[in-house]
């Protein structure tokens, strides 16, 4: 299947990250012991044949022009199409100085780029979505549908950070586009869009001649003229939007049925390797209901937590329902739980730091505590 | 293109010494360690060093091998002037051979290695684990003006009749070398790596080449007529950790070296990288009633029985009940419920079934004789079988003598 574009969103929002948010976009946030978030919507393109993906970019993408490369990992260094760069660079006034308000004006920043698209359906996704989705499946009921835009929701009314939720008749169409709910009804969108790359750019060009920035506005607007339908996936999908829902969701990897189908061996998530021997645990290290990626070392205890590449926990120190990013070091006797602790922080010996299940704290990346 | 110096890999050899982990491959596509196959080892050491032309010699089997170096990408060996090539034995326009003997194989790739008109290459084998600096064994070279340069270390004397051995003047230059002595004269051993200056290689091979009885090789033939002509020939003292591992025992042996780093194989150290084509899987999972101790393990497996003093590939699982000791387990095994591994080398794929008892430890063995056990690739064992010390099954399960 090479009809489908791909365009994964990846610029500054405002969101609750806190500490993890201030260094790099939502989507290369650091997810399941080795992934970023935005290698999700990458391998969930590329398994559905996609080629051509473009990723937009605006603030704060350092992390994520180092963890792209030239695509390579995803085969998306290609002599035609392949992986694309798309920081704003259609300057109008102001454009690219303040962060985009919405996918339009993201989407207006890289016009030109829309032109280019050789394919007849573009699939919108954003980066900070973690989820292992069927896109063939979805694309080629999109098509059969003779829908104009397929909207993909979660199967609940969870509630996520700045959320959209969609209500629909009995057909699967989209009743109505609703977002700043207090209390969220209707079905949970996943901000994964299909629609013909006709419509996206008269969609875009409609709404940037009238200042429009927002989609789901357009949506909303549009929701009677154009047939909108959903498409229910009901697996796992997290929106990495806010330190809380990183700490739940990062700890739902401990049960083996969500690692199943986030990891289906069928739709296989690809990551950059890092170059790290094996993990090593020592002859008195404890290790238990944790995710434990490459090159970590245990001495000491580690239990119901996720460990980066490179993690060390030295004798005597005790991890409990932590999350640790690349390279964290926990010396002799320290104890933790309840903890992020982002990439290169120390936790010196004989310390002891509690988060709690309902406000975990967060290391900020290289801090020695 | 003009190149300073290139690396000859010779990975041809069967490895019959570790009878059914090679039935489909060569032995440098062995894994290692968790994550490596054997020539990750030259091969990183050659990225390291700044060598960045690579020529490997395959031969047996070389499926496996071809697919896992690829492109050479994961070594930074995918210039556009240089990288990796495979370089199988091929048909000219007067017929061709199979390579013959190690020199031979250097020989029938003369065209290859005057494409880049080298002044040195460095000769190396695809199944040693080791970390080693090319570059200053190449200094050496340089420094003492010499035709041929030799890497060498210290054995303990009561093994050095098993090596290759070096005698050596003051300046530790070569005045004497015997194969597999009897009574060995000194105790500096060959570890089978030479640098050549490539002219003066050239004009041996050639000369081997036309001698009838020669076997073609380069520690019986090419090396002591190079000796016996007066040539300079320089001995580059190595003392880092080095093992050759073509045999089962070895190949243990250096899986658990791996994990104390005491043995002088410390892999974590990032100013020395060794690097591999990984595969791709999710992190390892350790279940609630995991107890791995002293162990290493990799991505993609799955752990809840008992690991100890092992070494796990990726994608291995160990059931609930299961009990996996001193053992090294390739890519894709699978330990079910019950089941107790002790000192066993199990091959990609291997299905333990419930309740299996594979191996034994040499105490509980005593006085019978003891062994390593080991287990094809891809065999399978029914649930509650025995598979006693020192046995070795093929891919059917049926029993194969050592």
């Amino acid at each position: 299947m090479n009809g489908m574009h791909g365009i994964i969103f990846s610029y500054e929002k405002r969101n609750d990250l806190r500490e993890l948010g201030e260094i790099r976009s939502s989507a290369s946030i650091p997810f399941g012991g080795r992934y970023r978030a935005v290698d999700f919507a990458l391998s969930n393109l590329v398994n559905a044949g996609v080629t051509d993906v473009g990723v937009v970019l605006h603030g704060r993408y350092q992390s994520m022009l180092d963890h792209l490369g030239t695509g390579k990992v995803w085969d998306l260094s290609r002599k035609r199409g392949g992986l694309r760069m798309l920081p704003p660079f259609n300057y109008q006034e102001n454009w690219g100085v303040m962060p985009f308000r919405g996918k339009i004006e993201a989407l207006a920043g890289v016009r030109t780029y829309l032109d280019e698209i050789r394919q007849d359906y573009v699939a919108l996704m954003d980066g900070d979505l973690v989820v292992n989705l069927p896109m063939t499946d979805i694309y080629e009921s999109h098509v059969k549908s003779g829908a104009d835009i397929t909207v993909v929701c979660g199967n609940d009314s969870f509630a996520t950070d700045n959320g959209t939720y969609f209500e629909m008749n009995r057909e699967g169409r989209v009743t109505d586009v609703l977002y700043n709910l207090h209390t969220p009804r209707g079905y949970r969108g996943l901000e994964v869009y299909i629609l013909s790359k006709k419509l996206l750019c008269e969609i875009v060009d409609e709404c940037t001649a009238k200042d429009q920035f927002s989609w789901r506005k357009a949506l909303q607007m549009r929701k009677d003229t154009l047939y909108l339908r959903s498409y229910i996936w009901g697996g796992f999908a997290a929106q990495i939007r806010s330190v809380q829902e990183y700490y739940d969701r990062s700890m739902q990897l401990l049960d083996p049925a969500i690692r199943a189908e986030l990891f289906t061996p069928e739709r296989p998530i690809r990551a950059k390797g890092a170059d790290k021997p094996s993990t090593y645990i020592g002859p008195n290290g404890v290790c238990l209901n944790s995710l434990v990626a490459d090159g970590c070392r245990i001495e000491g205890t580690v239990e119901n937590s996720i460990l980066f590449p490179g993690v060390v926990v030295e004798a005597g120190a005790a991890v409990r329902n932590c999350v640790l990013f690349k390279e964290v070091i926990v010396r002799r006797d320290a104890e933790m739980a309840h903890i992020i602790a982002d990439k290169d922080v120390e936790v010196l010996e004989g310390r002891t730091l509690m988060g709690h299940s309902s406000y975990p704290i967060v290391l900020e990346k290289g801090s020695v505590v | 293109m003009k190149k300073e110096c290139i690396a000859m890999l010779l990975a041809g050899g069967q490895g019959s010494r570790l009878y059914v982990l090679t039935g489909d491959m060569a032995k440098p596509a062995v894994p290692f360690g968790g994550k490596y196959r054997i020539i990750d080892f030259p091969l990183s050491n050659c990225t390291n060093s700044g060598i960045d032309t690579v020529g490997v010699l395959t031969q047996y089997r070389p499926l496996e091998l071809n697919s896992y170096i690829g492109s050479g990408q994961p070594w930074d060996l995918d210039g556009s002037t240089g990288g990796v090539h495979i370089l199988p034995p091929y048909q000219g326009s007067k017929g061709g051979t199979w390579y013959k003997g190690t020199a031979n194989a250097i020989y029938q790739n003369i065209g290859f290695i005057d494409l880049y008109d080298p002044e040195y290459v460095v000769i190396l084998s695809g199944d040693h684990i080791y970390k080693m600096d090319y570059s200053k064994m190449v200094k050496r070279h340089e420094e003492a003006n010499a035709a041929c340069t030799i890497s060498v270390m210290e054995v303990p004397w009561d093994e050095a009749s098993r090596f290759g051995i070096m005698s050596v003047d003051g300046d530790d230059m070569i005045t004497e070398f015997a194969e597999k002595p009897k009574e060995p004269k000194s105790n500096l051993a060959s570890m089978g790596i030479y640098v050549f200056s490539w002219q003066a290689l050239r004009k041996y091979l050639t000369e081997d080449e036309a001698n009838p009885d020669s076997e073609n090789d380069f520690g019986k033939n090419v090396i002591p007529a190079m000796l016996n002509n007066g040539e300079r020939m320089a001995a580059y003292r190595f003392d880092g950790y080095w093992k050759d591992v073509g045999t089962l025992v070895s190949l243990w042996d250096a899986n658990m070296d791996m994990l104390s780093p005491e043995s002088g194989l410390d892999l974590t150290d990032e100013s020395w990288p060794i690097y591999a084509r990984s595969v791709n899987a999710p992190p390892t999972f350790l279940g609630r009633n995991a107890k791995v101790t002293h162990s290493a393990f990799n991505r993609g497996s799955d752990i809840d029985g008992v690991v100890e003093n092992s070494v796990l590939s990726p994608n291995v699982v160990v059931s609930e009940g299961a009990r996996v000791s001193y053992s090294v387990l390739l890519p894709g095994t699978v330990v079910e419920p019950g089941a107790v591994v002790e000192y066993a080398i199990l091959g990609e794929g291997c299905r333990i079934g419930r309740d299996c008892r594979v191996g034994g430890t040499p105490e509980a063995t005593a006085p019978a004789p003891w062994g390593l056990t080991v287990l094809a690739p891809g065999c399978v064992l029914e649930d509650g079988k025995r598979v006693a010390p020192g046995i070795m099954l093929n891919r059917n399960g049926e029993e194969v003598s050592k």
